[in-house]
């Protein structure tokens, strides 16, 4: 079985890399994010009840070919101490060193470098960092590409549920989850514009 | 004992909610002093959503105890009341049959304005009654506290009123709405 497959596959790229050779080549993206027209949410809950919060300060590069994000490179930085759920006590709360620990952690990142094409659009996985610590995270997503005032734009939107004590958001009382949720679902829909070149 | 009110005594069910009732407000006092004293924290959160809890309990309890009372004959107020006593003691009583509606309700409106909406033990949650509105929440969370305290002062002259008819006047008004009496 192993011989065919190998085989196989070597037709393939052979086919593949003739057919790439042969089509023009696509342009090397760099976008970034339109801010006024972006939202980067959580999801929580909060004593049974469900709550939503933003962050309104937050970057995005995205660099791939052309309009196809799969094979590229995702960078997200979130400014944490901007939160804002609409409530000041409680976004001071949040702010204290038992939760996001802003002072010593103002930022929270995302680093996809494997972007995979799926069923349902793409797949970005990579390091996620809150509050110091990194781990694995896959954040699937949708992309649409579009042309507006002849500039290139992209509409990237998508979900992920990020279980908060992993990160160590929540120490002491707020390790438990019964008032507050450990899962939270992290929602962005955000407009890129690109700077092809 | 009987389920159902007579014209001598009340029934176990509008007993039941009478005391359930009683000790439900008791418990919401309690809650919200102990809150009030925490910072903001996970302690005073878990607290101030029990008290939210309660308080829908005490509101659905409400609703299902005036339907039994529209359902059923009630004890009258005893004859030797004077006139004016007799139309004071109506008045309490609607007083605290309005008031038991009034906090819970001024109680989930201003959770809803100040956007932390109200769960039911964690069971489901309720929807928000108003938008989210820092002023609408001031005053109601003001009106929810003069409420909540009236509650409680028509809830002790109303105990008061029907101690005096048991140790003054001797009569049976306190024994009739007590389990285990006879009247």
């Amino acid at each position: 079985m192993r011989k065919p497959t190998f085989s196989l596959a070597l037709a393939a790229a052979l086919l593949a890399g003739g057919v790439l050779a042969s089509a023009p080549a696509a342009a090397a993206s760099h976008y970034t994010l339109d801010a006024a027209k972006s939202t980067l949410e959580f999801t929580f809950l909060q004593a049974g009840a469900k709550d939503t919060g933003r962050f309104p300060r937050f970057t995005v590069t995205l660099d791939c070919t052309g309009a196809d994000p799969a094979g590229g490179r995702l960078e997200v930085t979130v400014d944490v101490a901007a939160l804002d759920t609409g409530d000041q006590e409680r976004d001071e709360t949040l702010r204290s060193d038992d939760l996001f620990a802003v002072a010593k952690f103002p930022q929270a990142h995302f680093l996809a470098t494997r972007i995979v094409k799926t069923a349902g659009g793409y797949e970005a996985e990579g390091a996620l960092t809150i509050r110091g610590v990194t781990r694995e995270t896959r954040v699937p997503f949708t992309f649409r590409e579009a042309t507006e005032g002849g500039a290139a734009v992209g509409y990237m939107a998508g979900k992920t549920v990020v279980r908060r004590l992993d990160f160590g958001v929540g120490q002491g009382d707020w390790k438990a989850t019964d008032q507050a949720g450990n899962e939270v679902t992290v929602a962005f829909t955000l407009r890129l514009t690109s700077a092809a070149h | 004992m009987a389920l159902r009110n007579t014209t001598r005594r009340w029934g176990v069910v509008a007993q039941t909610f009478h005391w359930i009732i009683v000790a439900l407000i008791i418990t919401q006092v309690t809650l919200a002093e102990m809150a009030d004293d925490l910072p903001a924290g996970v302690r005073k959160l878990s607290l101030l959503a029990r008290h939210k809890s309660v308080g829908i309990t005490i509101l659905g309890l409400v609703v299902l105890r005036l339907a039994w009372r529209w359902m059923n004959q009630h004890p009258p107020l005893p004859q030797t009341l004077k006139p004016y006593e007799q139309a004071l003691a109506r008045f309490t009583h609607v007083a605290l049959y309005v008031l038991l509606f009034l906090v819970p309700l001024t109680g989930w409106t201003f959770s809803s304005a100040r956007g932390f909406p109200v769960s039911w033990f964690g069971f489901f949650q309720l929807p928000d009654l108003v938008p989210k509105s820092r002023p609408l929440y001031d005053a109601l969370m003001d009106a929810h506290h003069v409420l909540a305290w009236t509650l409680v002062g028509v809830a002790v002259l109303h105990a008061a009123a029907a101690l005096k008819h048991h140790f003054w006047h001797k009569d049976d008004v306190l024994k009739r709405m007590l389990p285990f009496t006879r009247t």
